[in-house]
């Protein structure tokens, strides 16, 4: 028996979604309830299924992939470590003095805006040294201050230390003796440097995010170290795979080194889930929409890559690692209609969430919701809603409607319905624009790819309302994140601080920095037990305008005649684009990256055909903004699409994961690659 | 979708209302992603608005309080010399002067008609505060003018592009007058595109339901905004609440304090301010043409009001302001304004302070409310020259809810700090500290934010220091029974041992070895300080916040004023 099934195990705030892939056979998937109390006992629980329920073993297993809120919610929850802090004399406020900006602008009873709560005045320290903007040694670190300063601390209980010193990401040694001093004097204590962490300039963000390391590192340890365990016990051979915020997987037992880089492993996993999806119906350029209860993240793939941003914000805090460029809107599935002082009607901020959720989930929620309104105007299977797993009252979600929204108006309950609908697509499409505009793209030469159980039921109406012609929507998208996984690499990136003019800068001295982050890379991929042979290597340079305070992280190719002359073209071109002019004036590079990746390998072979069948399963009326009056949709299954089978709107397609509304003037052909691909028909 | 005005149904004006907002963000983003100057790539110091053709605000996409609409004055003006009927299609018009409408001489104004059919049916309008308008010093915000002349170019309403011909008379004369004109012509060029963006999403909207329907939505758009806020002002207690605050001094008359009065009426669902008592205009910057108070208003209202009310002139119309002639907030023409910012942020904490008479549990005591600006201009060891500035925050006030928050930016302004590793990487200037400052928060059951202690030392050559400070001489209050928060200082210790106080405002000289201390001020506290909880006195001095010999002077407070509290 040979070890070839890939697994993709994502685990989300109300489910953890399974997806299973073996050669030859179709793609298997399951949700099963997430168990936020221990998130590790709905993984078991997935490889249970798998066994049990697919007749996969863990022998069988050749890859085991994961995603994880885990770091995320230690955030949120505040239930991370306790930890220390340490800084140079007379800085140890900057956690908690920050950049003084406050995010609400209108706001008259002000909340803090830095993570105090990582390391109070009493958690932070600090010790006598200095090191200057040039790196030189002003004053000597003083050790005695180190280790009282840490003794204290251990007597206040801590689990984790976090350094950051003024100037560290030019000359380390002073942090890196204090590891020293602490691992010699208390070995257990887990320490983060920001030298090591995030090398970088302005210390309040270096700060910021050397202190989440260390804040999550203990959480995230437990969890990954037990799950390691449980599953090597339930035999599986292979090492657990872990989704970075990057876009790249890694070894558990090396991600836990470095909790800070996996706050974003959920989204990230469905971000290269699309663009795989993409990749295997040779569509480069993609905005992926999740529509999820609460919000709807938006991504950018750019000729085939998503869009990297330097610094991303968990919690509303600054978290300066580079991440995929998800951007959240407050609108989704869950979003509540109401109506304001005026009469007029509004909908969201406000969520019904999960619970109680939409008044057609019969959970006791008595708004109307924007899925109450989908089912309402028959784009929802009352009885295949989540794969027939929740049912849904249109009793229930009339009633809503008429009480909240169309007795106020005046309307009829489909009319308000219809109006939910158009009023969130106006939302959610003003949302897209503004992302892709931010980035300096136009969406009307992206396609639209609808993700999570809601994306497929407004795609039609995104994509009319951003001139968008195409949309792409995977064979899985209500579990894409999990899918991602399965074709993700393993990647490991090292950045450090270089901080030099570009002008007469020799390429020796890039290519020098450029060799120690490899070995360091190279330390990682080997522990990853990856062939040399099988890695690809990718540079990039942070790259800004001498004076400019913000970068743009630059794609360089050590291996062209004249890569700095490159660098310096290409960072004029993106610069353009991002924000609109160039001019040939002196640049600077700020940072160096080197990106390891496993080499992708040969492209899966498609999924069989289906077994046949009717796909076509009846029909219904729905309500659609085209249309003056209801009209008839052809219903399919989607698990009995051949591949090449055409469907014109207005139709539903129907699966266990989601639902597709096909809009009039629409129609979709499935891929060769198992996806469904619409394009507009409209003159 | 036509024109069928019966049919203006509700969900239509919500989705266009939507687009609108859209479309003032789209202009926003490309006006910031095109501009030049970091003070607008990073301070954010522009906003985009749309405007119906009677000049009321539709949507704005603002990223900081002191735009809320400033663009108002200066689009009325605008209307007033060219009425819809002499506008062409592809005319733009430009403008700066304060005494026009304008706020201050940096930020100049363009503002486009868009046509339908045509006949225009809105205006897209951008500002943006340029780097440098001329004038006496570079920056063009020289903190010791002394009339408007020495501030920079002055430009009244004009035409920037008539039809679809550039002005390039006025662009040639405004080119020669600025010190850095490629920045000058890219954000106004970055503006232009703004605007034009504007356009061509409001056409799209026009072509798609009619002109008169749109129309009538805009209306409705701003009558449903006027009577949320009616609605939300009907719940302010009517009355005449009053308060008064100062300004240091004006950096010319440094021994003569600026009083400020504002005298807020809610009657019903209208809220009228009146400023009569505050002080004549000032010899120095600091004067504040309307412009400034509407924002200070406007951002008033819109704090105490309910938050999802969509902002528009909707919201605007209850508000009226009473501005004496000749005073502080309405100076004669020729008085220099371009320090107004300090000002307007002490207009907003006084109409704050006011309504805090009315909703005491809503509003926060005395904000530090302090912006101090600092320059540091030198030479390098190489000779290049070199300018670093910031703008450092004071602490917020406390309130019923909880305790005042440490160092950040309060009512009007928003603006971020520069890093420590920043300025030293820039200059040779060493931080010595930057710290939260000790016992700086106003007292009370719940205590005021801290403000800052930062120290520099000058490595090297001279450098001319400006310094630009507020509440030197008068605290941020507490409120009910709550202390006042420290006062800000500045200090100069010179290489001799000669300590120089320095008077809230100064331009000096610093040479290698000289020091400069820095303080900001704290934020009043709320509450009696006796009935400050044991726990979080103990935090407190665990966190730094307050010296244990502070504490036990409150704590003695507490054990007499609070027996129960053990």
């Amino acid at each position: 028996m040979t070890a070839n099934a890939t697994i993709g195990v994502d685990i989300g705030g109300t489910f953890t979604d399974v997806v299973c892939r073996r050669p030859g056979e179709a793609t298997r998937i399951v949700k099963i309830p997430s168990t936020p109390d221990d998130p590790a006992r709905a993984v078991i629980q997935a490889a249970d299924h798998i066994a049990a329920q697919w007749g996969v073993t863990a022998a069988e297993i050749a890859r085991f992939a994961h995603g994880t809120t885990v770091a995320t919610n230690a955030v949120i929850e505040r239930a991370g470590a306790t930890i220390g802090l340490l800084a140079t004399k007379g800085f140890r406020d900057t956690l908690e003095i920050g950049r003084q900006m406050r995010q609400n602008m209108y706001g008259l009873i002000l909340e803090p805006e830095t993570p105090i709560f990582l390391a109070p005045g009493a958690y932070r320290r600090e010790v006598r040294e200095r090191i200057s903007a040039s790196g030189e040694v002003i004053e000597a670190l003083n050790e005695a201050d180190v280790i009282a300063a840490v003794d204290a601390l251990v007597a206040d209980g801590i689990e984790a230390l976090a350094v950051c010193l003024l100037f560290s990401f030019v000359n380390p040694a002073h942090e890196k003796r204090i590891k020293q001093l602490v691992n010699e004097r208390h070995p257990q204590l887990d320490i983060s440097l920001s030298c090591e962490v995030d090398p970088a300039f302005r210390e309040y963000e270096r700060t910021v995010v050397t202190a989440f390391d260390a804040y999550i590192k203990p959480t995230i340890d437990s969890y990954l170290g037990a799950l390691e365990v449980n599953l090597r016990e339930a035999g599986l051979a292979t090492p657990l795979l872990i989704m970075q915020s990057r876009g790249g997987l890694a070894a558990s037992v090396v991600a836990r080194q470095r909790p800070v880089r996996l706050f974003l492993s959920g989204p990230a996993a469905g971000v290269i889930g699309g663009q795989m999806t993409g990749v295997a119906d040779g569509i480069h350029d993609l905005i992926t929409v999740d529509v999820g209860g609460t919000s709807c993240d938006i991504a950018l793939i750019s000729a085939a890559k998503p869009i990297i941003r330097a610094e991303g914000a968990i919690a509303g805090y600054p978290v300066r690692v580079p991440m995929v460029d998800v951007n959240a809107i407050g609108a989704g599935g869950g979003s509540i209609a109401w109506i304001d002082a005026a009469g007029g009607i509004r909908v969201g901020p406000q969520s019904a969430g999960a619970q109680p959720g939409p008044a057609c989930y019969g959970q006791g929620g008595e708004d109307a919701t924007v899925t109450d309104a989908s089912l309402i105007l028959g784009y929802l299977n009352p009885d295949y809603f989540a794969g027939g797993g929740q049912k849904l009252s249109i009793e229930r979600a009339r009633a809503a409607v008429a009480a909240k929204l169309a007795g106020p108006l005046g309307l009829s309950v489909e009319a308000a319905a219809l109006g939910i609908h158009r009023v969130v697509n106006a939302q959610m499409s003003e949302g897209i624009k503004l992302v892709s505009i931010r980035q300096g793209l136009d969406p009307r030469d992206f396609c639209l790819l609808p993700l999570g159980g809601a994306g497929a039921l407004h795609a039609c109406a995104l994509a009319a309302e951003l001139a968008i012609a195409r949309i792409l929507v995977p064979r899985h998208p209500g579990v894409l994140s999990a899918a991602g996984l399965l074709c993700a690499t393993v990647q490991h990136e090292i950045s450090a601080a270089f901080n030099r003019p570009m002008t007469n800068l020799a390429v020796a001295a890039v290519s020098s920095e450029l060799d120690g982050l490899d070995r360091r890379c190279d330390a990682l991929m080997d522990a990853e037990g990856i062939a040399p042979a099988a890695r690809e290597i990718q540079y990039f340079a942070d790259v800004c305008y001498i004076g400019q305070s913000y970068h743009l992280e630059i794609p360089l190719d050590m291996a062209s005649a004249d890569p700095l002359g490159d660098l310096y073209r290409d960072f004029m071109a993106v610069h353009d684009r991002v924000y609109g002019h160039a001019a040939p004036t002196p640049a600077r590079i700020v940072n160096l990256r080197s990106v390891h990746q496993e080499a992708a390998g040969a492209q899966d072979e498609p999924p069989p055909p289906p077994a046949g069948g009717e796909a076509r399963k009846g029909g219904r009326k729905i309500i659609v903004p085209e249309c003056s009056g209801p009209v008839d949709a052809v219903v399919y299954e989607r698990a009995a699409l051949a591949a090449g089978s055409i469907v014109e709107g207005p139709a539903i397609i129907e699966q266990e994961d989601t639902t597709i509304l096909i809009a009039p003037g629409w129609r979709g052909q499935t891929t060769a690659s198992g996806a469904l691909l619409l394009e507009s028909i409209q003159p | 979708m036509t024109d069928d005005l019966a049919s203006l149904d509700p969900i239509t004006v919500e989705v266009i209302r939507n687009k609108l907002d859209g479309i003032a963000n789209e202009m926003e983003s490309t006006l910031v992603r095109s501009s030049f100057s970091p003070i607008v790539k990073e301070g954010l110091d522009a906003s985009a608005s749309l405007f119906t053709m009677r000049g009321e605000a539709l949507a704005q996409a603002i990223a900081i309080p002191i735009h809320l609409a400033t663009l108002i004055p200066i689009v009325r003006t605008m209307l007033d010399k060219y009425p819809p009927d002499i506008m062409i299609e592809g005319d733009i018009y430009i403008m700066n002067d304060p005494y026009c409408g304008g706020t201050h001489l940096p930020d100049i104004a363009l503002v486009m008609p868009i046509f339908h059919n045509g006949w225009p049916v809105a205006m897209a309008a951008a500002m943006t505060h340029h780097q440098d308008v001329g004038g006496m010093s570079p920056g063009s915000v020289p903190t010791n003018a002394t009339e408007i002349y020495q501030e920079g170019i002055r430009i009244p309403p004009l035409k920037f592009r008539d039809g679809n011909v550039m002005n390039d008379t006025l662009i040639d004369m405004l080119k020669l007058n600025v010190r850095i004109p490629e920045t000058f012509m890219g954000d106004l060029n970055a503006q232009l595109a703004a605007c034009s963006v504007g356009g061509r999403r409001i056409a799209e909207l026009a072509a798609r339901y009619g002109d008169n329907y749109l129309t009538a939505v805009f209306e409705e758009l701003l009558d449903r905004s006027e009577t949320m806020t009616r609605h939300a002002i009907e719940a302010i207690p009517d009355g005449v609440y009053s308060y008064v605050d100062y300004l240091d001094n004006d950096g010319i008359e440094l021994d003569k304090e600026i009083e400020i009065h504002a005298a807020v009426t809610v009657r019903g669902s209208n809220i009228h301010i009146d400023f009569a008592g505050t002080s004549p205009q000032v010899k120095g910057p600091f004067n504040c043409v309307r412009s400034g108070s509407l924002a200070a208003a406007y951002f008033a209202l819109r704090a105490v009001t309910d938050p999802t009310i969509p902002t528009n002139g909707g919201c605007f119309r209850p508000v009226t302001l009473d501005l004496p002639e000749g005073s502080l907030l309405c100076p004669r023409d020729g008085a220099p304004v371009n320090a107004r910012t300090s000002t307007i942020k002490r207009v907003a904490s006084c109409i704050l302070g006011a309504l805090r008479r009315a909703l005491p549990d809503r509003l926060p005591a005395d904000n530090g409310g302090e912006m101090l600006l600092l320059a540091f201009g030198g030479q390098r060891p190489g000779g290049a020259n070199y300018v670093v500035g910031e703008m450092i925050a004071s602490g917020s006030g406390a309130s019923a809810a909880r305790d005042g928050v440490d160092m950040i930016e309060t009512d009007c302004t928003n603006c971020m700090n520069l890093p420590v590793e920043a300025m030293e990487m820039d200059a040779p200037i060493r931080i010595l500290r930057s710290e939260l400052r000790r016992d700086s928060g106003g007292p009370g059951m719940h205590r005021g934010g801290l403000g800052l202690r930062r120290e520099y030392e000058i490595l090297d050559g001279d450098v001319v220091l400006t310094y630009r400070g507020e509440r030197h001489r008068r605290p941020a209050l507490g409120a009910d029974g709550g202390g006042a928060g420290a006062t800000a200082r500045g200090v100069i210790t010179r290489r001799d041992g000669t300590v120089e106080e320095i008077p809230s405002k100064c331009v000096t000289l610093l040479q290698a070895g000289d020091r400069l201390l820095i303080e900001t001020a704290g934020g009043g506290g709320y509450g009696d300080p006796a009935g400050r909880s044991q726990a979080a006195r103990r935090l407190d001095v665990l966190n730094r916040k307050t010296s244990a010999a502070a504490n036990m002077t409150s704590a003695a407070a507490n054990m007499k004023g609070n027996d129960d509290a053990v």
